[in-house]
């Protein structure tokens, strides 16, 4: 009983995560300028014609982003079976600490170096923003980011198709 | 008498420099309250134009819309492709203007919207319960035992100006339920590298003391290293100072440097407990203490080494008249933070003296150290944690927790959810003075955030 109820609880709320997502429904709507690790100006929307797994992590955080990354490298090594391109976007929750250069040290140190992944800098406005518009909640409790585990997918069109916890099981958005 | 009317005479001089002061520094006051007022003016005509804007483009949109409608109508009705080229290309150039407009009409009406959700105001916070055959903080109490609801405030107020609340409900030895500002720091931010706080902070000390606050679903353990516990919960150490802080890092190649420095009231004993004299104390004088570490980068990265000081004037108001202590306290940290693992350890030497009752000078030391292994949702770890403290020094004399002891700690932290944690922890501490207790320990602990 107490099991079937936490199955259901965890449906219930991998449901409610997709279905309460924020505004943007398109990956247009989100703001364009940001940096990538390399210090470099990184346009979102030029990212358009791609799939796109988008998530946001804090380099600092040990328990749960670490958990997010294994995931997304679940759904590369998933995707390079079936032979889809897919596009993978990490955004910094604290773009006051982790600057281009912690990004750069974080892929380094976990091996996350495939061209086709970008860690993206933003500014607090910016990234606020964007956390908002796609369902990320986040709240800062001094050095830490209190956050959950979140991952959207876009279709090549740049729609948002899907949006979930740690274990995304729609993956119907994948065009092949 | 005479000394009176001079302090009197001193004190209305003082009072009159301070109106001085202040009717000089009014015009500038209510100058900045005429730019406020106007800045307000113009800001809520740059909304209105926004706001206009917005309807304007939206109104755009629609009739673009309308026309991408009208022509798909026109090209399914005359056979769609047959038309030739030119209408799909005016087509693709309409949906790019469509676009173009939306993102427009978006990054308008976010940025207005962002400035209406800025008035709101999200209530954060941690609460934990816990049951165990002692109480984790006040070992003669055995069994259930609530442990604190923590309320967690930071209101935006602008780019540069800061603030943070924090509110905790915690109970108290005598079973009673006490509410402290555990937290009141208002702060401005100058750059990345450098903010000012003032009010009522965690002062600055070693490593854990700024790492975890009041919170307990954030940190590993079950509880606080003793020493390092809250003065109300059995610490023997200022973890609250009232007073500013100086704050920031700078970056150094792939390694960080962080720095803290502060001043504030220095603390008094009081019930045998330390107080953080929150609305000053009655002498002036202050403890000052300062913090350098250097966060590694490379193949260190995630370690941290730092070393800290503080000195501070003590009195002991339980006695009449009041010991005073000059205590000074130095140390280093050392921690490795990463994906797989979370080590800590901290150590600190006290060189006091007692500038009134017994005289001498004392020396005592205490440190822990803790280490954690990260596997997935659970994390085992170990603690050991040991003070030597002097019951010759008035400062730890006068403390209710202030007896010498050593612990052995193995734990595991299980993460139910993202929010919750379970925390189970096994204990051995042996006070090795006064009354020599020692007693073994079982707890239990549920951890939230919300």
């Amino acid at each position: 009983m107490l099991a079937a109820a936490l199955v259901a609880f965890g449906l219930i709320h991998e449901v409610h995560s997709a279905s309460t997502a924020g505004a943007a429904t398109r990956l247009q709507q989100l703001p364009a300028a940001w940096r990538d690790d390399q210090g470099n100006a990184f346009d979102l929307h030029g990212l358009l014609g791609h799939n796109l797994a988008l998530t946001m992590a804090y380099a600092t955080c040990h328990r749960i982003c670490p958990l997010t990354m294994q995931q997304l490298q679940r759904l590369q090594r998933d995707f390079d079976a079936r032979g889809i391109d897919a596009q993978f976007l990490v955004i910094g929750y604290d773009p006051e600490k982790d600057d281009s250069a912690v990004w750069r040290q974080y892929r380094k140190t976990r091996h996350l170096t495939r061209s086709n992944w970008h860690f993206l800098v933003g500014t607090p406005a910016t990234v606020e923003q964007t956390a908002r518009r796609l369902g990320f909640e986040f709240w800062r409790y001094d050095e830490h980011v209190m956050h959950d585990s979140r991952i959207v997918m876009f279709d090549a069109r740049g729609n948002l198709s899907t949006a979930g916890g740690l274990a995304p099981r729609d993956r119907s958005w994948m065009t092949e | 008498m005479q000394s009176k009317q001079l302090s009197d005479s001193h004190g209305i001089r003082r009072w009159a420099a301070v109106l001085l002061l202040g009717g000089c520094c009014h015009p500038f006051v209510a100058r900045a309250a005429l730019d406020d007022t106007d800045r307000v003016a113009v800001l809520e005509q740059k909304l209105d134009q926004s706001l206009r804007l917005i309807g304007e483009l939206s109104a755009r949109v629609r009739d673009l819309e309308t026309q991408v409608a009208a022509q798909n109508s026109q090209a399914v009705t005359a056979g769609g492709p047959a038309l030739g080229g030119a209408a799909p290309e005016s087509q693709t150039a309409t949906e790019q203007r469509l676009v173009a407009v939306e993102q427009t009409v978006t990054q308008i009406a976010a940025g207005a919207g962002q400035r209406a959700e800025d008035t709101g105001l999200p209530l954060h916070g941690f609460a934990d319960v816990g049951v165990g055959n002692h109480n984790a903080n006040f070992p003669e109490h055995k069994g259930a035992a609530v442990g604190s609801l923590d309320f967690f405030l930071t209101p935006r107020l602008g780019t540069r100006t800061r603030a943070l609340f924090e509110l905790n409900f915690e109970t108290a030895e005598d079973g009673a339920i006490g509410v402290d500002l555990e937290r009141a720091q208002i702060g401005y931010q100058f750059s990345d590298s450098a903010t000012v706080w003032l009010g009522r902070f965690h002062t600055p000390y070693g490593y854990y003391n700024t790492a975890f606050h009041h919170g307990q679903q954030i940190a590993t353990s079950l509880r606080r290293p003793r020493f390092l516990q809250f003065e109300d919960q059995g610490g023997i150490l200022p973890a609250h100072t009232v007073g500013a802080w100086l704050t920031g890092s700078e970056r150094i190649g792939d390694a960080r440097l962080t720095y803290d420095f502060y001043v504030g009231n220095s603390q008094r004993i009081t019930g045998r407990s330390l107080d953080m004299n929150n609305p000053g104390n009655a002498h002036g004088s202050a403890i000052v203490g300062g913090n350098v570490g250097v966060l590694l980068g490379g193949a260190l990265d995630g370690l941290k080494l730092g070393v800290h000081a503080f000195t501070t004037r003590i009195e002991d108001q339980d006695l009449i008249p009041a010991y005073v202590t000059r205590v000074r306290s130095y140390g280093a940290y050392a921690v490795y933070d990463t994906d797989r693992w979370e080590h800590i350890a901290e150590f600190y030497v006290f060189d006091d003296e007692n500038l009134s009752g017994p005289a001498g000078s004392h020396r005592s030391e205490a440190g822990f150290i803790q280490l954690g292994y990260r596997a997935g949702r659970s994390v085992p770890y170990a603690r050991f944690e040991r003070a030597a403290l002097q019951q010759s020094d008035n400062f730890f004399a006068a403390q209710h927790s202030g007896t010498s002891y050593h612990r052995y700690a193995l734990g595991i932290r299980f993460d139910l959810d993202l929010k919750s944690a379970l925390k189970l922890e096994l204990a051995q501490t042996q006070d090795s003075d006064r009354d020599f207790i020692s007693y073994d320990e079982a707890l239990l602990q549920y951890a939230i955030r919300f």
